[in-house]
């Protein structure tokens, strides 16, 4: 399979939030910050990834009356090793999103991208899979998170970046972040549910309206081109 | 009939060794949870009440139906756990008393108050500092200042501060009841 | 206030209609007309930053909508006044304390969101002004929800009525105004003349703040409280809070009011219900807003309950017809 094809795939033309629109309930729950954000997102590429490779691998073995069954138990073994490493080495983070690490089990994307990917297709391109898929949806909640936290606290980074002494990176969920203006200007509503349907909505507009613009322009090409060979 | 039992063989390795995958990590990371976890109560409790050590004592009296846990610091005084609800949702509160029944200082473990307004009773931000300070050294006839006590309450968060209030009534009582 | 006829419906008429010189402009200056006492009373308790948060509020709603439109390159609407209108029914919501910057964020909120991304003007769900003054208060609830008159923080009359501490306004002291409260909201006088403005010019009609109003009055008439007359308390209710202002200017706006006559009657009655029910039970003492948003989205279902029937059709025949529909659909599911 073509890997820049894949890429665009998982991070544009068929991103797993904006155009599948799959796994939305943690997007809009968790993503008020960029630590949440980033941890999560890493969270479900990492168990997306392992996910697709062992289902890949063993789909020759495992019967199709059962395959639902066998998917489930090997994402819910990953993902509760993925909260068990949380919790034991990025409390921070684990303490953050909450019920959401053990709620990946039931995110639509990793049972999706098993149905209807790795159970065709050999391991290389479904370890690949998981990789894109899991960048375009950390990317998406990448953006929603610095909208929401920007507009909801005035802040970048938070809990990510520390700026009271030079600027670091924390691991641990303490750092404060850049203050980009004071907090009380922010509108306290963008980091509240209210805000993440909000954010996710006009994400959601503004690709299909830049996927429809982009498919206009191509088909007012090949137009072109045919009406030149004619 | 063959298939049926082969299906459930199939079923029953994988899970087994999802199973076997998961007890080994499990036995790796369990200790470090547990630690954390005590570190975390400790700080809550070591915040409220200065002392060395916190031993649990056995609480069990129908009339204190929200306290969760007392534990005794020799010479210090108690700490009462307790959970009661709040404007949103469940709070967890750690409060410290001493042995004269006056309250050393509370902490907010856990709860799911409305960001910006109830939430700040656990926020380390000023407001939520100078709300917490106000408990100290208060003793069981607390009240919110606007039913006659000292309290004032967080700006648009009555009802937050007047749980929080009361519970920190109730666990004085509750301690008073131990002797 | 938005107004769903736009100004050429009445130009492609085929039936003997009454013709009408009035049209959403008209109708848009009616209401700013009729505020003018509220803002005069507004500024004159509150001082001229009142006044200046009207203007901003005005001048940042119609260049949010001239902004949007010019941008998705639509129609230019603001002649209209619609979204000047808006942004002067926001501010008569909001505490007199507001900042300015806080009161253009609403507005942004209002047009944008509210307004123009469901198609602008007589196709939004909400009212603008009251959506913008809910995402204000939930975003700046440590400003929006005190009253600060000269620095100083006072309680909302309603804080009072339905809190610990007695009451020390007056019933003259409520209806006239001379209590905290948001911009527009504190004198029932000021806010009588302009709705006697409004319906004698024929923009709205009676049925809807009359019937708001009458729920308030009769429900706290009936509910009453400790240490106070049943009268006292139900005229308190209605003066003392927002349900004069929002029943009269808030809940009348025609894209989001039912158009039938029993629809308007019942939306008025929900309201009123809704406000007392928040007033009661709460969290907020102040519940109207809120209570007027949650009808809003009741008000596809109210208009479609309450059908208005066909002229010239006799009610058998009325009746008839709806249960031949009523077969067919079943029909059509089986």
């Amino acid at each position: 399979m073509n890997r820049k094809k894949q890429f665009t795939e998982g991070l544009i033309t068929n991103n797993p939030v904006l155009v599948q629109q799959i796994g939305m309930c943690a997007t809009m729950a968790i993503t008020t910050t960029l630590f949440n954000g980033i941890g999560m997102g890493l969270s479900v590429l990492i168990i997306l990834t392992c996910c697709n490779v062992v289902i890949s691998a063993i789909r020759k073995i495992i019967p199709g009356e059962i395959r639902l069954a066998i998917f489930v138990v090997v994402i819910a073994g990953f993902v509760t090793i993925v909260d068990m490493l949380l919790k034991a080495f990025v409390p921070a983070l684990s303490e953050a999103l909450g019920v959401f690490i053990p709620l990946i089990v039931v995110n639509c994307i990793i049972i999706g991208r098993a149905e209807a990917f790795c159970q065709k297709m050999p391991v290389k391109d479904s370890f690949f899979d998981g990789i894109f898929q899991g960048l375009g949806y950390t990317c998406v909640l990448i953006v929603m998170c610095v909208v929401r936290e920007l507009l909801g606290s005035g802040r970048f980074g938070g809990g990510l970046i520390d700026v009271a002494n030079g600027f670091r990176f924390t691991l641990d969920g303490t750092g404060a972040g850049i203050q980009i203006f004071p907090e009380s200007y922010g509108a306290s509503i963008m980091t509240l549910p209210f805000g993440g349907f909000l954010t996710l909505g006009l994400l959601i507009a503004a690709m299909q309206y830049a996927l429809k613009k982009a498919e206009d322009k191509k088909a007012k090409k090949a137009e072109e081109k045919k009406e030149a060979e004619k | 009939m063959n298939k049926i039992v082969k299906l459930a063989l199939v079923l029953f390795a994988v899970s087994a060794i999802v199973a076997g995958v998961l007890g080994v990590v499990n036995e790796l990371t369990y200790p470090v949870i547990d630690a954390q976890k005590q570190a975390k109560t400790a700080a809550a409790f070591a915040s409220v009440l200065q002392a060395d050590r916190f031993e649990l004592i056995d609480f069990s009296n129908p009339d204190f139906p929200t306290v969760q846990t007392v534990h005794k610091a020799e010479g210090a005084g108690y700490v009462v756990t307790s959970t009661f609800s709040g404007a949103q949702g469940n709070i967890t509160l750690a409060v410290g008393v001493d042995n004269d029944f006056k309250c050393t200082g509370i902490s907010v473990i856990e709860h799911s108050e409305t960001s910006g307004l109830g939430a700040n009773a656990a926020s380390t931000g000023e407001v939520g500092v100078n709300f917490r300070k106000q408990f100290v050294g208060q003793d069981e006839s607390i009240a919110l200042s606007n039913a006659g006590g000292s309290i004032d309450a967080l700006t648009g968060a009555t009802i937050t501060s007047r749980a929080i209030t009361e519970a920190v009534a109730t666990s004085i009582l509750a301690v008073e009841s131990l002797s | 206030m938005n107004e769903k006829n736009e100004r050429m419906i009445f130009d492609v008429t085929y039936q003997p209609q009454v013709r009408t010189v009035r049209d959403t402009q008209r109708i848009m200056l009616d209401v700013i007309i009729a505020t003018l006492p509220i803002v005069g009373f507004g500024v004159y308790r509150f001082g001229w930053h009142a006044l200046l948060l009207v203007v901003s509020s005005m001048a940042g709603c119609v260049f949010f909508e001239w902004a949007y439109r010019r941008l998705l390159k639509k129609s230019i609407t603001i002649d209209d006044l619609s979204a000047a209108v808006t942004g002067l029914l926001l501010v008569m919501v909001l505490p007199p304390q507001t900042p300015v910057w806080m009161a253009v964020i609403g507005d942004f909120f209002a047009i944008v969101i509210v307004k123009q991304l469901y198609g602008g003007i007589g196709k939004n769900f909400l009212n603008p002004a009251l959506a913008g003054r809910a995402f204000l208060t939930a975003s700046y609830s440590g400003v929006l929800t005190v009253v600060m008159i000269d620095g100083v923080t006072s309680a909302t009359p309603l804080g009072y009525l339905y809190g610990d501490s007695p009451m020390p306004y007056t019933l003259a002291q409520s209806f006239f105004g001379a209590i905290p409260g948001s911009i527009g909201e504190i004198s029932s006088f000021a806010i009588l003349a302009g709705a006697a403005y409004l319906i004698a010019r024929k923009v709205i009609r009676w049925r809807i703040p009359l019937s708001v109003i009458g729920t308030v009055f009769a429900v706290s008439f009936l509910g009453g409280h400790a240490g106070y007359g049943r009268f006292e308390w139900a005229l308190q209710n209605v003066c003392a809070g927002g349900v004069m202002f929002t029943g009269i200017f808030m809940a009348t706006d025609y894209a989001t009011s039912p158009v039938t006559i029993s629809g308007q009657i019942i939306y008025g009655i929900g309201i009123g219900l809704l406000t007392m029910l928040i007033r009661y039970f709460g969290g907020y003492a102040e519940g109207c807003s809120y209570a007027i948003l949650i009808m809003n989205l009741c008000t596809w279902a109210i208009d479609k309950a309450c059908h208005r029937r066909q002229f010239g059709v006799s009610r058998s025949d009325f009746l008839a017809q709806k249960t031949a529909g009523k077969n067919a659909k079943k029909e059509a599911v089986s």
